[in-house]
């Protein structure tokens, strides 16, 4: 039981940031939270992906040895000395779609902070109905 | 929707296991022939630039995507602005 919940707490840290990040974006009123929780929320995502790429027992990123000086290929590559590459290429073309909706997401935020001077979700909407 | 996904992580594998199902069926293959591949000794970047080349090309017109419609926004909030003041 405890070896269980040592070997597999990390998941729920994960579990509670994906929580944390929900919250704030359902619940928050304020746009600007809104889009810190979906941050957040894509944060415990990667950090749930980068974690299935760990290798336990003196393992290092996975940079070949040995790769320069022409004679690299022949060397016998032992996988489990590198940590496993495909989550991080992964997770690096989410980092870019999560800068790229968090830069669209703020410059909305702009022009509406522009028109209605407030963030807040319900002044915004009862300016609208107001008209 | 906590509870489901914590009930979902009591069949994950262990944190760093060797054996994981994610480290083992498809990684090792790029890790052996990355090198002779793509003469590259970061197994990241000959993924990401060489096997996966048209995803990052694609990924780089997301990031143009993104940055023009952030260009076009502000500046449009900015003219509109200046009309006013004039």
């Amino acid at each position: 039981m405890i070896e269980f919940v040592v070997s597999h707490y990390n998941y729920w840290a994960y579990v509670g940031l994906m929580v944390i990040g929900f919250y704030a974006m359902m619940a928050k009123k304020n746009l600007i939270k809104k889009i810190i929780g979906m941050n957040i929320f894509q944060s415990a995502i990667i950090l749930f992906y980068i974690s299935t790429s760990v290798k336990r027992g003196g393992v290092t990123v996975p940079i070949l040895e040995h790769a320069h000086g022409g004679h690299g290929a022949h060397h016998a590559v032992d996988i489990m000395q590198y940590a496993n590459p495909l989550p991080h290429v992964l997770m690096l073309t989410a980092i870019v779609v999560m800068v790229a909706t968090l830069g669209v997401a703020v410059a909305v935020c702009i022009l509406i902070y522009k028109r209605y001077n407030t963030l807040e979700e319900d002044e915004i909407i009862m300016s609208i109905k107001r008209g | 929707m906590g509870a489901g996904l914590i009930y979902g992580t009591l069949d994950m594998p262990k944190w760093g296991d060797p054996h994981s199902p994610a480290s083992t069926h498809v990684s090792p293959y790029y890790l052996h022939h990355g090198l002779e591949h793509t003469a590259t000794p970061n197994v990241v970047t000959s993924v990401l630039a060489d096997y996966r080349g048209y995803d990052t090309l694609g990924e780089t017109t997301v990031i143009f995507t993104a940055g023009m419609a952030c260009i076009l926004l502000l500046r449009r909030g900015r003219s509109r602005e200046e009309k006013r003041h004039d």
